[in-house]
């Protein structure tokens, strides 16, 4: 009898009235809220925007879409301006990527010491990343005034001045500058979390390396580096999602111009939907930024995945 | 001996460089709000502030919409705060304690938001707003805000509660407290740091957001103050040191408040954002 009562219990726990954390239904509840509300403001306008790409809608008439398949995609993928597009696009992602990463480890490498002022030193850098890309953009453009911009000024005073010192205005000069201000911006977050990242380097075994003899770069290479690169890898990947849909800095600063010279990707589809009143068109080259962040995710994950593998070797 | 010293002296110089360039620009944004025309002007950049000139920020606020669009700025950043905490704290809840069907599911499908721009949903919310009448108003910029900074606020959260023991819950249950009972007396008092953190980002969110603010607003009296300062780029009406102040105006209570919440801010950023 017993026996029986106790094969029976668990099956009695099937249906239990209120289970430790309630019923399975309980996290469908704490869930819903969030989904819903993220469903209809990010998961509906999705979709809305990849049935746009397949499609030739005016943002003059925008309820009245006619379906043209492939032809949004066939049509900018033969346009010499979107190739341009996508090639700026890869100079100002890889470039913004190595910028704010190479200079976040450096200035983590930096102030992974002790010394006076450090909390100092370190609140001071996080600066650049807090402030407001919109303040950001007024004060580049101001310090980059071809007449009384302090970038000029200081250029020519060590005789690199640009001539006419207008550099938003040249194509060739406008991406750097843009580049140095998106790097100025995000080079805080990688150096805190790179700074973090640091204190897992285990101290003795440096130490250890440095009384051997090893060099400093030997040490970085073999010790500190191989603590750090899972770390390294996910900024890299942070970055580079960032990076190729950041728009208010470039658009307040150039527009894309001169000359299309700064025009990225979310530049060109900003234009297209608002200048040129083609949404469909629009809609299509915002898909190919998507598609190109899913494969550099999908990437990512494998690259993980290889040496995750090879780790275990 | 004296290497050492030279490698001592090097990095010092290398951390205030480092320090110089980090401030400068908003030192720079101070400095020409402080500047009287003839300084602003001259052939030689006066490179300190002239203290003398401190009302200019007095004009700013006097001057036309500077008052409406700040406080625009702030309904709108309370409101997106208010709204992405509230409903990532369930989320953040339901993916730390739960194991359901969709789970991962949900967690990448958050971590894939990071990746849409904001100009790209630009135009089907406006559809969308236009059609429930959102447009030109402060609380369509909030739910806009809130669905995009909402991914991250959870993921911070999720990470706060990952880290509190499931013990502490245990005593909760044995007295029969529902989920939702011991969520709110029990975890959220634990992860206020988590909660000031992910508030703060959501806060700044909003307070910074441009694109959608643009885009669907068009009465001037509820333009917010990021759309009020990009105007005055490439116009040349207002005076450079009411731009100026307007601007720093509108920096100082960001990067205060970033100081002073640096180091929720960035375990948080690290644990949940960055880790996923």
């Amino acid at each position: 009898m017993t026996v029986l009562e106790q094969t029976r219990a668990p099956r009695s726990d099937v249906r239990p009235r209120r289970s430790p954390l309630g019923s399975r239904w309980t996290p469908y509840l704490f869930l819903a809220p969030a989904a819903v509300f993220i469903g209809l403001f990010q998961a509906v306008p999705l979709a809305q925007e990849i049935y746009l790409s397949f499609t030739r809608t005016s943002l003059l008439n925008p309820t009245r879409s006619t379906w043209v398949g492939l032809e949004n995609y066939a049509h900018i993928f033969s346009d010499d301006d979107f190739h341009r597009t996508l090639v700026t696009t890869l100079i100002y992602v890889v470039a913004c990527v190595i910028g704010s990463v190479g200079a976040g480890l450096l200035v983590a490498l930096l102030l992974n010491r002790n010394f006076r002022g450090r909390g100092v030193a370190r609140a001071l850098v996080t600066v650049p990343w807090a402030a407001p890309g919109i303040a950001v953009a007024l004060i580049a453009t101001w310090m980059l005034n071809p007449q009384y911009g302090i970038v000029n000024r200081f250029l020519d005073a060590v005789g690199l001045g640009v001539p006419g010192g207008a550099i938003l205005d040249s194509s060739t000069y406008a991406l750097p500058a843009i580049l140095v201000t998106t790097v100025w911006q995000l080079f805080p977050l990688t150096s805190v979390v790179l700074l973090s990242a640091l204190q897992a380097v285990p101290r003795d075994l440096t130490e250890a390396a440095t009384m051997d003899g090893a060099g400093r770069w030997w040490t970085f290479r073999a010790v500190t580096w191989q603590v750090i690169k899972p770390t390294v890898g996910l900024l890299a990947l942070l970055m580079t999602i960032w990076s190729i849909r950041r728009f208010e800095l470039i658009w307040l600063m150039t527009k894309g111009g001169p000359v299309g010279s700064t025009e990225t990707l979310v530049i060109d589809l900003y234009a297209q939907a608002f200048d040129s009143k083609q949404l469909g068109t629009a809609a299509a080259i915002g898909m190919v930024g998507v598609v190109i962040s899913l494969i550099v995710i999908a990437g990512s994950r494998l690259v993980t995945r290889a040496a995750d593998k090879e780790g275990l070797r | 001996m004296s290497r050492l010293r030279l490698g001592l002296t090097l990095r010092i110089v290398a951390v205030l460089v480092v320090m110089g360039v980090a401030v400068f620009p908003l030192y720079w944004m101070f400095v020409t709000a402080l500047s009287s025309n003839s300084d602003l002007f001259a052939s030689e950049a006066r490179l300190l502030p002239d203290f003398t000139q401190f009302g200019v920020f007095a004009d700013a606020l006097a001057e036309g919409e500077t008052l409406t669009w700040l406080r625009n700025s702030l309904v709108i950043a309370l409101g997106t705060t208010a709204l992405s905490i509230g409903l990532g704290i369930p989320l953040g809840y339901a993916l730390s304690r739960f194991s359901f069907r969709g789970k991962a599911l949900t967690t990448v499908a958050l971590l894939l938001t990071q990746m849409l721009p904001e100009a790209l949903m630009v135009v089907p919310l406006f559809a969308l707003f236009n059609r429930f009448d959102l447009l030109d108003t402060l609380s369509g910029l909030i739910l806009a805000n809130a669905a995009f900074v909402l991914p991250i606020v959870a993921l911070i959260l999720k990470g706060a509660i990952d880290g509190i023991p499931r013990e502490l819950e245990e005593a909760g249950r044995v007295d029969g407290a529902r989920p939702l009972t011991m969520l709110v007396r029990i975890n959220v008092p634990l992860i206020g740091p988590s909660i000031a953190a992910a508030a703060v980002i959501a806060f700044f969110h909003a307070w910074n957001e441009y694109v959608f603010a643009v885009t669907f607003i068009y009465a001037p009296e509820m333009q917010p103050a990021s759309v009020g300062i990009a105007s005055f780029i490439g116009e040349v009406g207002t005076p450079v040191q009411t731009v100026m102040a307007v601007a720093f105006m509108f920096t100082l209570p960001a990067v205060a408040f970033y100081l002073f919440a640096q180091k929720y801010v960035v375990a948080g950023m690290t644990a949940g954002a960055v880790k996923g």
